[in-house]
This record gives C-alpha cells, structure tokens and sequence, in this order.
C-alpha cells in the first residue's frame, strides 16, 4: 500500500465487505445487546441472524458505541505503519460513537487521527471512506471528506416507527406522527437532523414518494439503495432509479445489526452524496 | 275551563291553549317521528324539525293575552314561517297561515267555523306545494279537514267532537299513507310528517278537553303506530340532495315567479309566504346555486343547508377548538376537521388537525359551527373536512361567511379524511395540499358497517330491521346476519387485490369477540390485505373500514 494514512469507519457505515481490503478500511464494530448477551455489529453474528432473532425477540435489543478504549486500541495499531489517520462515524445526533473516537484519539500520543462526525449513517458514510481513501494524502482525505458531509442524505422509509421511537432517535411529533394510525414515515437524515419528508398509510405508495424525492435531488456523486430484509422492494427500486442515473450504478446493499435495531425490519433506504 | 270550551267556541285564549298543548304533545313523541325514516342508517330528522318548527311558532303566541283567534293565529302563522325546518316543517307552517287567513277578522270560532278553517288549512298547504303527492303530511291535513267538517255538521257539534275527529280522521289517513305510497309501502312504514300532524290535532284536543270520552278512546287506540317516515314529496330514483331552506325579505317578492325558478334546480321545491317576506324550501344537488338565484331578490335569513335525512345537531368540541393555540406551522394553514367518535377525534388530533367539531353521522353540524371553530384558529388560511358526504354544502357555506380563506376538501367519510389529513405537509403551500390532500381522499374507499333500523327495500336489497348492512361509498350494498359476513361480501366486491391495507375503526357497540371475528375473517378470507385496528368510538356504526 502506498497510502501512509489510514482510513477508519465503523459498522453503522454498512461498508460492503469487500471495500475492506480493495481501499485498506479499517472497521470498528458497535454493538447490540440482547439482554445480557452482546454481539459486535457485522462480526459475531451475520445480518440475517440478527433480523431473525429480532422477529423473535420479545424485549427489543439495544446497541451501544464502541468504548473510547477500543478505537484506542485500534489507533494504536494502526500507528505502527501510518503517519496519521481519518476516522469517519455516524453522526454524533445519533450516536456517541464519534465521541468515543475523539476520545480514543486523544489517549494515542504522537498519532495524528482527523475524526469527522459524517452528520450521517449508513452507506454515505463508506462513500466518504472510499473518497478518503482514494485521496492523495490526510488533508487531501480530510478535506474531501469535510466537504461532502453536507451533501450526505439519507432517504429512510420505515415500516413503522417503533424501532426508532423505542430507541430514543426520533418521538412521535418529530416524525409528524403523533397518531395511534401506523403510518409509513419516510425521513431524510441531513444536516445533522432527521427529518420528517413524507408520511403515508401505505407501503406500496410510499416507495414512488421517496423516488419522487430522491429524483429532485438528482445529480449525486454516490447512491446506494438499503435495505433491512426486503432485497425484492430495494432492487425494484435500484431498477427503477438506474436508468436516471448517468453511470447507472446502483449499489443495494443491506442494513447492518445496529441501524437495524433502531429501523426495524422492511426498512428501506436510498442513500445518497449530492453532486 | 272545560264547559267554556264548548260554550263560546274557539277564541284567542283556547286556540293558545291547544298550540300549547299541541306542542307538549309532540314534543313528547317526536323521538318517534324521528325513530326511523325511509333511508334505514340510524338517523332521522322528521319530528326534530317539526317540533322546532312547532315551537317557533308558539314562540310569540306564549307571549300575547290576544282575546281574539284570529290574533293568535296570525302570531302562530309568522312564527312558524320563520321557524319552519325541513319538508314537514314548511307544510305545517302553510297549514298555519292557511288557518289564519281563514280565521282573519274573527274573534271566536264556532265548530263549523273551526271546521272550515282546518280544511282551508289543508287547501293552502296543498296550493304551496308544487306537485303535491298523496300519503304525505298533505293527505293527512285533507283528511283530518273532511272529518272536523263531517263532524261540525252534526246536530250536537262541540269545538273538542270537532278537534277530536279532526285527530281521528288524520289517524286514520296516517294509517292508510302506505298503500298510497311506494316507498313507505317497501320501507313498511307510514308517513312521519303525516304523524307528526297528528300529534299536533291530539295534543291540541287533549289541551281542549282533558276528560271528554271521545280523547280517552283516541289515547287508547293510538299505540305506538308503525314507524313513521320522512317521504320527501316528489323524491326521484336515487337523489336525496341537499335540503335547502333561507328566507327572502324584499318587497313586490313574486312567489310564482321565484318557484318557477328554483323548481329548474331542485325538486320538493316550497316557496310560500308574502310578498315582503318569502319562504324557500328545496332538495337540490347545488344548494349555491339555489343561493345565487334568491340573493337577487332580496336579503337571504335563515340560510340552512343539509341533508333530510339527518338530524341536526351540533356540539362544538371545545378542547379541540382551542382559540390558545399558537400559529406555529410554516405554511401558516390551519385544519379544522367534523369528526365522530372519541378515538377517531384523537386520530384527528394527533395528525395535526388544529379544531375539531364533533358529529357528522346523525348530527350534522351548521355552517354556523365550523365557522366558529375557523375564526377560532390563529391561521388566515383554513382547510376544512367535513368527513361526511351531509356536510359538505354547509362546509361549502363557511367559505363565503368569514374574511379568512376557507378550502373545503370535499371528503364524504373519515376515511376519506384521514387520508386527506396525512398527506397535508406543514411546511408545503395550501395549494400543493390541498391537491395531496384531495387526491389521497379520492383513493380511499369507505365501508360503514350498521344495522337497518327497521326493514325496509333499498338499491334491491331486502333489509329486515335489525340486519347488519354494509354501505360502500355510502351506498347501501349488502345486509346480512353479522358484521364479518356483510365486511366480507363488501371486501370481496371492491376486489381485495387491488388494495393493500384495511383499517377497522372500531365503534363504540362492537364488542372484542365481534372484532376478533371481524379481524380474523378479513386475514383469513383475504390474506393479501394488511389489517390494522384502530378504536373509532364513533356511534351508530359498529364498525367503519377505509380501504387503501
């Protein structure tokens, strides 16, 4: 590898596994808690084992950052052979986890490490991980990143909102759903907030709603459909978004273990970096 | 008291005494006027506006020490005109003014006098309306006429024999009013303005003469009759409309000339009174136009549009209507929204309706109400729902009666409305959300579930009292033996695989296993459909279904 810095992301980031070893990026996993029992995001138990287990679960399992010791940890060793590094979390309106890393940081001497809190989740944040990586050195990386943070976006329809609300992320009135009716919220993550973009009865009229959306935000540098066990409705979606896209490139990917948590199952996502 | 009746006649005193009379009288059974009309949804409104027309009438007569009859009459006549609500309401304020104008001059009546005045009464009341029908309130003032008549040429004639066979004569045309009328004769009903007159010859005869043999035999017999009826006097196939009654106050008003023009609009078409002041009553499907045309002819009072088969009653809820509410959405528009039932309020609520009047099923509220709770909102812009297809034209009205912009998203059910209220966006111009919002309404198919209030024939349905029947659309399409049954037939003919989700609002007289029957005979019959059960609390209808 020529690259002397290293690139650091974590689970939430749904980082297809094979960028790992093509663009050298380092993941760090959250993790869910099922009861007493902890498993590392995307390490110890596969996303369909997770979704199963969910459906399954009768009290909802809840997720946690990583400590700041472990990215220390990490940093540590990637010390050895880089002269500094990026670490790109979710954004710090939905976790601790950028905390941590700042923290962590700190704790390593003489080891340069940018932590930028991406204002995001998901696959925008392994879009920014893939431009860092690609970057000629740490402020180029930096940089590069710093200015595609505002233009991350990410377009969630839920299936309900009891994943989210029972994890603290978003209440009721904030998602303009402050009815017993179970309403299918669509939300956009931007600019360090959620927000509610749409609210709809159904399913089947809700997805046109958020290509609708997702098309008056077109052009995008990235895009990415996510989903959280409904492949059939994310490719469909992926179909009908390639032919509006100049490279027709579209990425499905699927929804980790911790987002999981707080989207619930049949979650589905377009994902995207504005041009 | 008694004997004075019988030795003077009919003066000023008495013939106040037997409106009073008659208006306790009514006023005691006008529920069962009300009970049931020809329609057969829990709702009616017969003996409501008869007896507020009835009391309007009595209004200024209470008032007057008048020794003379015609005095008395005149007071009733004009406070009955101003009163008068709905089809029966209008006949019986002709019936009044033809009494007075045949009894002006006079200050007692004697039986034969009394007489002739009750089949003048009748006579007016046929001239006001424009195609009289037979089996109606009309029949049943002819024939109480013909037998004060027959009655007064008797050698022992009383004024009480003569109220008294007036009372019998209306009775037994009532009676009768089946086998002159089809669809009383399918809806098994008799006439509800006929009974209602009725009442008024009773209760005015037990005022007259409390112990005479010939009430206490007339008491006996006059158990509940059938079911009355509202029968709108020249309905056609299919249309009941909106019913449109106001005033005119003008001068030279030329009643020939305005009817001659309102009958293009509508149907059921009274307009009576005098030249200075004019009573309008119709069944139109363009109440606004019936409103445009009379504005021209002078100023309109007492405008009321709504629906005859409804019972109008209001109650403006409070809480929702809230004047503390702070204008904090971004497109500075406000909702307001008529809902029925306690839950489905809190459905409205919590989707962001800013006002809610409570009602809709069978009280419908005035344009007057969802005024107030408009002018109670801190918005310049207000979207109006009124969730029921009989309170739309007075939603309608509202948009003319305040200085703020009032947009009336027509939807004909709560379903409707609550698919129109989640499309609503804050932060999007009313514009843009008022064609979301028209366009989600339009989408949603309702299912009513009720039960007939009594039997009756309807769009080729036989509906035994009691039966469950299901209404698409607000359309009366199946009857069966119990709520699954009716919501299953009613599912299977929109074709469940063009929808995708069921919510069932639950009413306030389902009971648990009555939903777990419903809800396990949707996800069983029709597995495609995702169910969703939500409490409505709303009245009268054991369950409510939107369709999407």
């Amino acid at each position: 590898m020529t690259r002397t810095f290293a690139v650091v992301t974590d689970s939430t980031a749904d980082l297809p596994r094979e960028w790992q070893g093509r663009y050298g990026i380092e993941v760090v996993p959250l993790k869910v808690l099922f009861g007493k029992e902890t498993f590392r995001d995307g390490v110890d138990m596969t996303n369909e084992q997770f979704f199963r287990r969910l459906a399954a679960a009768t009290s909802l399992p809840t997720t946690s950052a990583p400590s700041p010791g472990e990215f220390a940890e990490v940093y540590r060793r990637l010390a050895k052979d880089h002269d500094g590094c990026i670490s790109i979390h979710l954004g710090a309106q939905l976790s601790a986890t950028v905390e941590a890393a700042r923290v962590g940081a700190q704790a390593v001497e003489g080891f340069r490490v940018n932590v930028i809190d991406s204002q995001t989740v998901s696959m925008p944040v392994a879009f920014l991980c893939r431009v860092a990586a690609e970057a000629e050195s740490l402020e180029a990386a930096t940089a590069a990143v710093e200015q595609r943070v505002p233009k991350t976006r990410v377009l969630a329809l839920l299936d309900t909102l009891r994943y989210l609300e029972m994890g603290g992320r978003l209440s009721r009135a904030q998602a303009l759903i402050g009815t017993m009716l179970d309403l299918k919220p669509l939300l956009l993550v931007a600019d360090a907030e959620i927000k509610p973009v749409d609210r709809v009865r159904t399913r089947s009229r809700a997805i046109p709603r958020m290509i609708e959306y997702f098309k008056g935000d077109l052009p995008v540098e990235h895009m990415a459909v996510m989903h959280a066990q409904a492949a059939d409705e994310a490719e469909q979606i992926a179909t009908a978004l390639r032919k509006d896209l100049a490279d027709g490139e579209v990425t499905v990917g699927q929804i980790g273990s911790v987002l999981g948590t707080h989207t619930g199952p049949k979650a589905l996502g377009i994902v995207y970096i504005k041009a | 008291m008694v004997s004075a009746a019988r030795a003077t006649g009919v003066d000023g005193p008495l013939f106040k005494r037997a409106l009073l009379g008659s208006l306790s009288w009514l006023a005691a059974n006008h529920e069962e006027v009300n009970r049931l009309n020809v329609f057969p949804v829990p709702d009616g409104d017969t003996g409501t506006n008869m007896l507020l027309t009835l009391q309007s009438a009595v209004e200024d007569v209470r008032e007057s020490n008048a020794a003379e009859v015609s005095k008395i009459a005149k007071l009733a006549s004009h406070g009955s005109l101003m009163g008068a609500r709905g089809n029966s309401g209008v006949i019986l304020s002709q019936i009044f003014r033809g009494f007075a104008r045949a009894v002006e001059g006079k200050t007692s009546l004697t039986p034969a006098e009394l007489a002739a005045a009750l089949e003048e009464a009748a006579n007016a009341a046929y001239r006001a309306v424009n195609k009289p029908t037979e089996g109606t309130i009309l029949t049943v003032a002819r024939e109480a006429g013909r037998a004060a008549a027959t009655a007064a040429s008797g050698p022992d004639a009383t004024v009480p024999r003569v109220i008294a066979a007036a009372a019998a004569g209306a009775r037994a045309a009532v009676l009768k009013t089946p086998s002159q009328l089809q669809i009383l004769r399918d809806a098994g009903v008799v006439d509800a303005g006929g009974f209602g007159l009725e009442l008024i010859l009773e209760g005015m005869l037990k005022s007259v003469e409390e112990s005479d043999s010939a009430l206490a035999a007339l008491s006996e017999a006059r158990k509940p009759v059938s079911p009355a009826a509202q029968v709108a006097l020249d309905l056609p196939e299919g249309g009941w409309g909106y019913c449109t009654e106001f005033l005119i106050e003008g001068s030279n008003l030329d009643t020939e000339l305005i009817r001659g023009q309102i009958e293009s609009l509508g149907n059921s078409v009274l307009v009576v009174g005098e030249p200075e002041l004019v009573k309008v009553h119709v069944h139109t499907d363009d109440p606004t136009r019936v409103i445009n045309l009379a504005g021209g002819y002078g100023k309109l009072m007492k405008l009321s549009v709504g629906d005859m088969s409804t019972q109008h009653r209001r109650i403006l809820d409070s809480e929702g209507a809230a004047g503390t509410a702070k204008a904090s959405r971004a497109n500075g528009v406000g909702m307001v929204a008529v809902v029925a039932g306690r839950g489905m309020v809190e459905i409205f609520r919590g989707l962001g309706v800013d006002a809610i009047i409570e009602g809709g099923q069978t009280m419908n509220p005035s344009t007057q109400d969802m005024l107030t709770a408009i002018e109670s909102l801190p918005y310049d812009e207000v979207i109006l729902l009124p969730n029921n297809g009989n309170v739309i034209a007075a939603a309608k009205q509202v948009v003319g009666l305040t200085k703020k912009k009032v947009h009336v998203v027509e939807t004909h059910s709560m379903p409707q409305g609550v698919s129109a209220v989640v499309a609503f966006r804050p932060e999007r111009p009313a514009a843009e959300n008022l064609k979301a919002m028209r366009a989600e309404a339009e989408r949603v198919q309702t299912i009513e579930v009720t039960h007939a209030v009594r039997d009756t024939r309807s769009n080729g349905l036989r509906v035994r009292k009691g039966d469950v029947i299901g209404l698409i659309n607000d359309r009366l399409e199946f009857a069966g033996g119990d709520y699954a049954e009716v919501v299953h037939k009613a599912l299977s003919k929109l074709g469940p695989d063009s929808y995708e989700l069921v919510t069932v609002y639950r009413g306030e007289q389902a009971s648990d296993a009555e939903l777990a029957r419903l809800e396990s005979e949707i996800r069983t019959s029709y597995p495609g459909l995702e169910v969703e059960v939500q409490q409505g609390g709303q009245h009268h209808y054991p369950f409510i279904l939107s369709v999407e």
